[in-house]
């Protein structure tokens, strides 16, 4: 359907400074803990011998790929896509802390939330998008590096900056192609320097030991009950409540 | 409580969130917040927006403060402001853990344990006023008002601390400025007759920056206009020892320090040598230029070479290239130019070098304008006249330094003659915002000359460095808690509000400067009830009140404007156009505030204070076998020596580094990663080595502002080094400005 949104990022490194606002302003508008983060500037480091050197700085957060693995491997159905617009986004309700999806990142994007336990990443700021306006990290950023917007529709800036783009780079390893919508555009980006890896997928094993143990466990005790309600709800109803 | 005695110990680093932090605060000691950021995870609301000023830094950004439930949770740059247009660094986004800082002094502090012990107690405010003024009023009695010295940083409230001092009779006004801008500042003075030039990135086709590390030393608006202008093809050259940001968007040039003079020298060379200069501008809007062709014969491209380290052909190509973009093409004035004794020399090269190719006021040059001030008067409530000062002002201006403006003054000289008695002894100090401790060159004399005085009084949110060696100290508001006196950008009036309750007992700098005027019986001069009607009696020349603005935040014509378009906001902002204009501009005659009318290619006022009236070269110092010069300067993520305690901060750049070249580490076995020591004549740090290709091999480089020393800040002290202990104090006799490029160093590894 031509009238479905796909949200994406486009970001042109030459425009990057590596001032970190987006990084705080990510932190203040979804109340990131400190030690942790969802957003990162990968500065490669000054490249070279003195004084013919480089520098590049790579913005990115969650790619809010077209085809997450991050979604395959929730065994609660907790992170899923959203049909609308293509957001990747974690129902904090539904998310059991397992860490799966960690790994599963080719990008390293996630992180467990050390105050909930739960999963945690970039929703490409849903509460502001929702109101019209952009992601935090987009709206502050002084170089004007980052564009997000809907990539479906021919008018929009992210769609116009691609198609004035010199170069445009999605980050993939070999054998990774899960679908990346951040558009790197302008410059060469190396995915070999992110350290981009394959996902990696749950051995049954694990699955018993992340998943039907700590399940157990809480169903036994009162430790993890909550998060024990949540999951068994999620087994029966087999649907996902949204994070509100 | 009163008699509790409160001493600032070192809590372990909190790697914890806001929620986690209030549950951590030591309550009852005065450092730590009421309560702390929203536990939620998740979708951020808020209940309102207050439009307001950013004070993470000078700039001044607008800002839109969301607040829920009585706490500020995100702050926005505000569109409509000329500074901001809608974007904040990451500064401006922290502002909101400046004012949370768990360290915060939540009321007034009387000193309790010996000076620099760091034991306080709690004062009730009429205690700490009444106390402050007896002691205040003590020294001026004793010794006269010239006793007291007075200092701040340049900030809103401006105003009414210079009220103060001046009221209370001293001349001795310390501000940041000659640990800053001096050079520039005196050097466009006699150039142009302004402070500083604005800059017109419209259109702009090539930049010299000198120095001036725009992606780093951010200006929001400003470094915005330049990333912009870089990714539409204008040819950036940087001059710095050291691979910035900055230089990794541009051709840069790792220019041998001090010599920065030679290269601009050398510039002037080409373009009189070669005549691509713009003849019908020099001919009406300069004087001198003959004066000048005579003096840079000598500063051949390869005579600079020599002295730069950059090849002759391409300083050659550097001053074609500049003079063929003209007028699009701009040298920009730089900003912390306080580098060396020849500073203000290097900043009068670069005011001519723009004089040459006649880039005023045209697209992509430079523009009279751009700063504060401007097109609306305000008003101010009514007051006597001050007492005549007497006294010589400590700094030495003018009787020493006689071409430095007064508000700019020399601060280090202030310092020194707190040790050396001389012209007479000072007593008492009162700081405002300021971290001299910090800030100035050899910590060690400036801590000693605290020792020395009898009476210290700061004001400052924070318990920092100058704080630990005070006698009171009087918690300000911090700038999302506080009105402050109106700013004013060109024919816009700004307006800074309170965005949430202050934190304890903080106090605007307006109440504050009343209250202390009051007690020290010069209540004529603060002759406001409260903040609101001192920007009411600002506001009546325009038939408003303080209303009008609580809103937008701002008042501009614009608003009463028919077209409706310009009614919405006081500021539009425009796309910069990189498409030239089919006609160049006429050129225009000009008028100067400057003794001739003109720009001053050749200085009478130079000549007659025994300085040549055109740039020469000065040889600059030079370190000796086994040093480095030891350079400083700034990164994005703070701002001086306030911002290290910031949680936000401290997180995306938690600690300083030496930045040192692969060899000279290899030299002396040093690894990245690893301690190094570092020695100056003055003192010595331990500090973390970056090995890197990104500077030259004689040299090092640290990023102020770390190296604390007041354990009331519980994030950084004692995290990083700070530079002041090794800056040696040199002194521009032209500008005042201090050096601090100048200082050589040796670099071992530590243990």
């Amino acid at each position: 359907m031509a009238q479905v949104k796909k949200y994406g990022f486009v970001i042109d490194p030459r425009r990057c400074i590596d001032c970190r606002a987006c990084l705080v302003a990510c932190r203040a508008e979804n109340d990131v803990p400190l030690g942790a983060t969802r957003i990162w500037v990968y500065d490669l480091g000054v490249q070279g011998t003195f004084p013919n050197v480089s520098q590049q700085f790579v913005p990115y957060n969650c790619m809010h790929c077209d085809d997450p693995p991050c979604v395959e491997v929730c065994p609660s159905q907790a992170t899923y896509k959203r049909e609308e617009d293509g957001i990747v986004v974690i129902d904090q309700q539904a998310c059991i802390g397992c860490g799966l999806c960690l790994p599963a990142c080719p990008y390293h994007a996630r992180f467990i939330h050390p105050e909930t336990g739960k999963a945690d990443k970039c929703n490409a700021c849903l509460q502001r998008v929702e109101q019209g306006e952009s992601p935090a990290c987009v709206a502050t950023c002084i170089g004007g590096a980052r564009l997000f917007g809907d990539l479906n529709d021919p008018h929009s800036e992210v769609s116009i900056a691609l198609r004035n783009a010199r170069r445009v780079t999605r980050l993939t390893a070999p054998g990774v192609d899960t679908g990346p919508n951040i558009y790197y555009i302008n410059d060469e980006v190396d995915a070999t320097k992110l350290a981009i890896h394959p996902p990696e997928m749950p051995a049954a094993d694990t699955f018993y030991r992340r998943i039907v143990i700590p399940g157990v466990l809480a169903a036994a005790g009162l430790t993890f009950l909550g998060q024990a309600a949540a999951f068994a709800r999620q087994l029966v109803k087999g649907e996902s409540e949204y994070e509100e | 409580m009163a008699d509790e005695i409160i001493q600032f110990t070192r809590r372990d680093f909190l790697k914890a969130s806001g929620a986690t932090l209030a549950a951590l605060g030591l309550a009852g000691l005065g450092f730590n917040t009421a309560s702390a950021a929203a536990p939620e995870t998740g979708r951020l609301t808020y209940d309102k927006i207050v439009p307001t000023l950013c004070e993470m830094c000078v700039w001044r950004c607008g800002v839109r403060a969301k607040v829920k439930d009585g706490r500020v949770v995100k702050l926005e740059g505000n569109p409509f402001h000329p500074h901001s247009k809608g974007r904040l660094c990451a500064r401006g986004q922290s502002g909101i853990m400046t004012a949370y800082d768990p360290d915060r002094i939540r009321f007034p502090l009387i000193r309790v344990g010996a000076r620099g012990e760091g034991k306080f107690r709690r004062a009730s405010w009429d205690e700490a006023l009444d106390y402050t003024a007896r002691r205040m009023l003590e020294i001026k009695e004793k010794y006269g008002p010239e006793a007291m010295i007075f200092s701040a940083t340049h900030n809103l409230s401006q105003p009414v601390f210079e009220n103060l001092l001046y009221a209370f009779g001293s001349p001795n006004y310390g501000t940041q400025r000659s640990l800053c801008f001096n050079a520039m500042v005196v050097a466009n003075l006699l150039t142009y007759g302004i402070e500083e030039p604005g800059r017109n990135y419209n259109q702009v086709k090539y930049i010299i920056l000198t120095g001036r590390n725009l992606l780093e030393a951010i200006s929001t608006s400003e470094t915005s206009d330049l990333v912009e202008a870089i990714a539409h093809g204008a040819h950036v050259v940087v001059l710095d020892p050291r691979f910035t940001k900055t230089a990794s968007k541009a051709e840069w040039l790792p220019i041998k320090p001090g010599t920065d003079l030679a290269f601009h020298l050398a510039l002037l060379n080409v373009i009189v040598s070669e005549g691509l200069y713009h003849r019908e501008f020099i001919e009406r809007n300069t004087v001198g230029f003959d004066e000048l062709q005579a003096e840079v014969v000598k500063y051949t491209p390869e005579w600079a070479a020599s002295i730069t380290g950059i090849p002759a052909e391409t300083i050659r190509r550097i001053a074609r290239d500049f003079a063929a973009a003209a007028p699009h093409a701009m040298a920009h004035p730089g900003w912390r130019t306080s580098n060396f004794v020849n500073s203000f020399q290097t900043e009068r090269a670069i005011a001519i070098l723009n004089a040459l190719i006649g880039n005023w006021e045209q697209p992509g040059g430079l523009v009279n304008g751009g700063g504060e001030g401007g097109g609306i008067t305000l008003g101010k409530p009514p007051q006597p006249p001050y007492p005549r000062i007497r006294a010589q002002r400590l700094d030495g201006v003018p009787w020493k330094y006689p071409l430095v403006p007064l508000k700019l003054g020399v601060f280090q000289e202030i310092r020194d003659a707190i040790l050396s008695g001389q012209p007479y002894q000072a007593h008492g100090w009162f700081i405002a915002r300021q971290n001299p401790v910090l800030s100035l060159p050899e910590r060690q004399k400036t801590i000693a000359a605290l020792h020395q005085l009898d009476f210290i009084v700061t004001v400052s949110i924070l318990p920092n460095d100058t704080e630990w060696y005070a006698d009171v100290i009087l918690p300000e508001a911090s700038y999302l808690e506080r009105y402050d006196p109106l700013l004013v950008l060109e024919n816009r009036v700004f307006l800074r509000q309170p965005v949430i309750d202050p934190i304890g007992e903080g106090k605007s700098a307006l109440w504050i400067y009343k209250q202390l005027g009051e007690r020290l019986g010069l209540g004529e001069y603060f002759q406001y009830r409260d903040e609101v009607d001192y920007i009411n009696q600002q506001l009546a020349p325009l038939g408003m009140d303080i209303s009008a603005l609580e809103h937008r935040g701002c008042w501009s014509p614009l608003l009463e404007s028919p077209r409706e378009v310009e009614r919405s906001a006081c500021f539009v902002p425009e796309t910069l156009s990189f498409e030239p204009e089919a006609a160049v501009p006429q050129v225009r005659e000009f008028k100067f505030n400057t003794p001739s009318g003109k720009i001053e290619i050749a200085s009478e006022t130079l000549r007659r204070a025994g300085q040549p009236a055109v740039p020469v070269w000065q040889a600059p110092p030079q370190p000796g076998p086994g040093e480095f010069y030891l350079l400083t300067g700034k990164v994005g993520q703070h701002t001086q020596f306030a911002t290290q305690n910031n949680l936000w901060l401290h997180e995306v750049y938690p600690e300083n580094e030496l930045w040192i070249h692969p060899k000279p580490a290899a030299e002396r076995g040093i690894v990245n990663g690893q301690k190094v020591r570092v020695i100056s004549p003055v003192g010595e740090v331990v500090i973390t080595a970056k090995v890197t290709e990104g500077i030259r091999e004689d040299c090092v480089w640290m990023t102020q502002g770390f190296g604390h020393l007041s354990k009331g800040l519980k994030t950084a002290y004692g995290v990083g080094a700070s530079d002041s202990d090794l800056h040696m104090t040199y002194t521009d006799p032209v500008s005042g400005g201090q050096a601090l490029s100048q200082t050589f160093v040796r670099v071992e590894k530590d243990g």
